[in-house]
């Protein structure tokens, strides 16, 4: 019966935001919803990989710039169509995450976190060193600009990221697994779970959306440069907003990027003239909301929900009833 | 190209000095406290204002001010820390992350305050030290050596050695080294691990305000310098094993003769490059560094 | 909590629907200023906001512009580039189809402007930069796009020559620039100007941003070289001049670019500073006479020191120039303020054709071939730094004080 009330508050949300540019016809609402919609994507993609399966990527926005990258040099370079170009940005960041992920995924914790950052600065730095991506010039692609085009595109392709990402790791028998390597890794090996292909599958899952995003940015922007696409930005943000809105969940990621990314916006264009209070407001917004709530918003929504209403069934989402069915340890051992 | 060697390695294990003194505290946080710092940077920050606004006011030299920069960024760190005791000792959530986020939070807002509070002009600071330099040609050698680099290095072995010795031959660090390995059995031993954290936060974040005063005299100050220090920061504590603080003269001396010898022989635009894949590789090979000994 | 969820959406949505959108209806020119007010070129998107403010107090304090009798007051609206492409393309999209600007005053950087130029092409909306001066700009023809400053290709060349012309002249020349676009590009007009001049070029590298320079100056150092050029960001050059000093070399000339025309690099650097050479287009001494807002370039200098305690370099003084290429072009084809898509049309028009001459010099935008709509009617400087000040020391026809050469040794200062 939760479900099903969930699933209706997702399918008017939908449907709202599908009718939207019918009502809305201010092009920079447009452009500031598509751009939302692609945070609330990288946001989820990024949890994949960081809150399911624990393993912290701090390059994740490499496979956003590889993505970019990819399409930007087969369009202008190769002059392929953007329809043909956009899923190999999604298979160049596969690519990616299978080389890199074979060595990397070795590591764990902080080890994680650094090698893939490390990693993906040297990327960065490669693509400033190598002629066919322009070096510090960037790349400029042909400019299509329809704001309902990739209003629609980005609607459309995040809402399918979601939906795959919503079966495959709350509903099918994957998620938990990842789960398992989470909260235990060797324990989950004990029963017989492979882990090694478990977070290689999750890491691929976290690239190939990335990748995507990544593609239909530089075709909206219209210019990519290292700094913007291969810089810190990408990670930087995904993790704020994954850890404002709570790690492990699809939700919690997706309101953070909500939230974040309208903060943000709101200050940006409409109190610009402080813009270094933002800054301070940010940076302060991000530490207190750790020290208040180290759940993420939405784990601590689910929490007093779940404690105010203690008769009722958790949700799917939260921990402990989710791992019991493949019998783990407890979170927070 | 070979006569060129000796003031390559010179020029390396001098920015390795420099590195040093970026990395040295930031490692023993991490050795004690278990805490990535992103802010480490901004720390460094605003040490090099505090040093540039003092010598503008008193005409003194910089390096008169160290002591006095240390002590007031040790009560600063020392009140900081139960912030992040709290958010570290979390049992919910991943207390590793949050510390991560934390910092890095405390970092954006540093920097919207030093852009504030300082501007955004790049400076420099002024001391007798930066004036000269001295060769060795009277031995053969073909090599120079900047005064004040040679003192950021000298800094840099003082500040290792003093806490080596605060480490190993006091009661201070026996605390110190026995939370590092196991916290809950240190606390047992009565070893108060809010308080002694508090003073490794404070140390911490003095040596890093007095490097920062270093770093203004022999390169630039600005308010958005901290970001490329704590890469560096990060680069030579995990070379060393993350908490192994023997191992950090060594990375830090490795970092730069890297940087010195690629900007010499190789292409210097590759300089980055280089650094990064070096990390990467060691990191895969030796995840707990060069040593095998950190965390 | 999903109720909750929904609540937040909506919440945000009519954050964004209820803003109100203004009349078209209004007596002043309303005027988009898109730059880098955060992030890595802070300080160089502040140093254009100066540029545009100082335009705008001027304008105001006489009155506003008068066009067909009547004086219009001008008012700028900001909009953050964060030093991002992409919020650099939003911030267009906002001020042209929210606050309906008239014109824009264009980015700091030359990544900005590639991503902003499309949209300004799109809104048909005409933009001037009064900083962004790389090549690729102009190559990409964009109708509604303008700039003040001459590409780097256009000026680097004049000081190579100031140089050669010196006596003893120098042989040979090592050229570094740092890993971004517009220090690549001046480190690579350098390279070009000095192959012409037949300079040996001893050593050419282009380095990571923001390294310590020291290891590859040293290697410099053994090769001897006449001239040491370099093309850099301000905390760069800093550096750079630190790293020399330090390691005790001193070239017979050190030529860096525009940067070091910033009384924040004299501040900075003091005595080190001196005998450095720059190139620019524009000094707070420039022989320049006008008719519009400031007569003078020293007029406008001490007018910024008023304003900013800093006479402005010629970035800042490039951004007021655009203001004035705006408000000529407004006063020729009589456009008020709210103006629709065919007299926007018009006023790029009018600034194709433009000729005139500013505290800055003469403003004339190219039409056609590689500077398309860039200005190329200025004439590049070499300059020095002399006592803490900017001279004019090539070439022939603006010289102000002769180039002191060889430079002096850094320990005998």
């Amino acid at each position: 019966m939760k479900t099903s009330r969930g699933a209706a508050i997702l399918a008017i949300i939908t449907a709202a935001l599908l009718i939207l540019p019918l009502v809305v016809h201010d092009t920079f609402v447009l452009r500031v919803l598509t751009e939302g919609i692609m945070w609330i994507g990288l946001a989820i993609a990024f949890d994949v990989i960081a809150g399911y399966t624990g393993y912290l990527n701090f390059g994740h926005g490499a496979f956003f710039g590889i993505g970019a990258y990819t399409i930007g040099i087969l369009m202008m370079q190769a002059h392929l169509p953007f329809w043909v170009a956009l899923p190999l940005g999604g298979v160049a960041a596969a690519l990616t995450a299978l080389i890199a992920g074979i060595p990397t995924l070795r590591l764990k914790g902080a080890y994680f976190a650094i090698a893939t950052w490390a990693l993906s600065r040297a990327i960065q730095q490669l693509a400033l060193n190598v002629e066919f991506t322009g070096g510090p010039d960037g790349m400029r692609l042909e400019a299509f600009l329809n704001p309902l085009f990739f209003y629609y595109l980005m609607l459309i392709t995040v809402g399918a990221i979601f939906l795959v990402l919503w079966y495959l790791l709350e509903r099918a028998p994957f998620g938990l697994k990842l789960k398992a390597i989470r909260e235990d890794e060797e324990g989950a090996k004990a029963l017989g779970l492979n882990p090694t292909m478990l977070k290689m599958q999750s890491f691929i899952l976290s690239a190939i959306p990335t990748g995507i995003l990544g593609g239909i940015y530089a075709y909206w922007i219209t210019f990519i440069d290292p700094s913007s696409t291969l810089g810190d930005l990408v990670s930087d943000q995904a993790v704020v907003m994954v850890v404002f809105g709570g790690m492990g969940t699809l939700f919690g990621p997706a309101l953070g990027a909500i939230l974040i990314f309208a903060f943000k916006t709101i200050f940006w264009a409409y109190l610009s003239d402080f813009q270094l209070l933002y800054l301070i407001i940010l940076g302060a917004l991000i530490a207190i909301s750790v020290i208040f709530i180290p759940n993420g918003l939405w784990g601590t929504l689910v929490k007093r929900k779940a404690v105010a209403r203690p008769q009722e069934k958790p949700e799917p989402a939260s921990e402990p009833a989710a791992l019991s069915a493949v019998a783990v340890p407890e979170e927070g051992n | 190209m070979m006569e060129l060697l000796p003031q390559a390695l010179t020029d390396g294990i001098l920015l390795g000095g420099i590195y040093i003194t970026i990395a040295i505290a930031f490692s023993l946080t991490y050795g004690v406290m278990h805490v990535i710092d992103f802010a480490v940077g901004e720390w460094i920050m605003f040490g090099a204002f505090t040093g540039y606004y003092l010598n503008k006011w008193t005409g003194l030299d910089p390096f008169i001010f160290l002591p006095v920069i240390f002590v007031i960024y040790f009560g600063v760190g020392y009140l900081v820390q139960p912030v992040i005791h709290r958010v570290l000792s979390g049992t919910k959530g991943n207390p590793f992350l949050m510390g991560l986020v934390f910092t890095f939070g405390l970092a954006i807002m540093f920097r919207g305050l030093a852009l504030t509070a300082f501007g955004f002009y790049s400076n420099s600071i002024p001391s007798a030290f930066s004036e000269g330099s001295f060769n060795l040609d009277s031995i053969g050698l073909t090599v120079t050596i900047p005064t004040v680099r040679l003192m950021g290095l000298a800094y840099a072995v003082a500040i290792t050695l003093i806490l080596h010795y605060l480490l190993k031959k006091t009661n201070f660090g026996l605390g110190v080294r026995a939370l590092a390995q196991h916290k809950d059995a240190a606390g047992l031993m009565g070893v108060n691990a809010k308080r002694t954290g508090s003073y490794v936060y404070g140390i911490y974040v003095g040596i890093s305000a007095m490097t920062g005063v270093l770093l203004g005299c022999i390169l630039s100050i600005g308010a958005q310098m901290g970001n490329e220090y704590t890469i560096f920061a990060f680069f030579v504590v995990v070379l060393a094993g993350m908490g192994y603080l023997a191992g950090v003269p060594w990375a830090a001396l490795l970092l730069g003769l890297v940087q010195s010898i690629f900007m010499i022989y190789f292409n210097p635009s590759h300089t980055l490059l280089a650094v990064f894949v070096i990390l990467y590789i060691i990191l895969l090979i030796s995840p707990r560094g060069l040593f095998g000994k950190g965390v | 909590m999903k109720f909750g969820f929904v609540r937040v959406l909506l919440l945000i949505a009519a954050l964004f629907v209820a803003i109100p959108v203004h009349a078209e209806q209004r007596n002043f020119y309303k005027i988009g200023v898109i730059t880098e007010l955060s992030g890595d070129l802070v300080t160089g998107g502040n140093i254009t906001k100066r540029g545009y403010d100082l335009w705008a107090q001027e304008v105001n304090a006489k009155g506003g512009i008068e066009v067909q009798g009547k004086k219009y007051q001008v008012k700028l609206v900001y909009a953050d580039a964060q030093s991002n492409p992409a919020a650099g393309a939003a911030a267009a999209e906002r001020l042209i189809t929210q606050e309906k600007v008239d014109f824009i005053l264009g980015p700091y950087s030359s990544g900005v402007t590639l991503a902003v130029a499309p949209v300004v092409d799109k809104y048909k909306v005409p933009m001037i930069t009064g900083s962004a001066e790389s090549p690729l700009i102009w190559k990409n023809k964009f109708k509604y796009t303008f700039g003040t400053i001459p590409p780097i290709n256009f000026t680097g060349a004049t000081s190579i020559k100031t140089l050669t012309e010196l006596k003893p002249a120098p042989k040979t020349i090592a050229i570094i620039g740092s890993n971004d676009a517009f220090s690549k590009a001046t480190a690579e007009a350098y390279k070009t100007a000095a192959e012409k001049a037949k300079l040996k070029i001893v050593k050419f590298s282009i380095v990571p941003s923001g390294q310590d320079m020291t290891p590859l100056l040293s290697a410099v150092r053994s090769m001897k070289p006449d001239v040491i050029a370099f093309g850099g960001h301000d905390e760069e050059h800093v550096k750079f001049v630190k790293a020399l000093k330090q390691i005790g070399y001193t070239p017979k000339a050190l030529l860096m670019h525009c940067g070091i025309t910033d009384k924040a690099f004299t501040d900075a650097v003091g005595k080190d500073g001196e005998q450095i050479f720059g190139t620019t287009c524009w000094t707070g001494t420039a022989k320049t006479k006008s008719k519009v807002l400031w007569p003078t370039a020293s007029a406008y200098a001490a007018a910024s020191q008023k304003a900013f305690k800093n006479p402005g370099d010629y970035t800042q003084g490039g951004c007021s120039a655009a203001g004035i290429a705006f408000q000529t072009a407004l006063q020729k084809v009589g456009a008020k303020p709210g103006m629709d898509e065919a007299m926007r049309a018009k006023l790029v028009q009018a600034l194709e054709q433009i000729d005139v001459q500013t505290f800055y010099g003469r403003v004339k935008f190219a039409t056609s071939g590689e500077f398309y709509h860039a200005n190329v009617g200025l004439d590049p400087l070499t300059i020095q730094i002399q006592n803490g000040q900017i001279k004019t020391v090539g070439p022939k026809a603006s010289v102000e004080a002769a180039a002191q050469y060889p430079m002096k040794e850094w320990k005998s200062r």
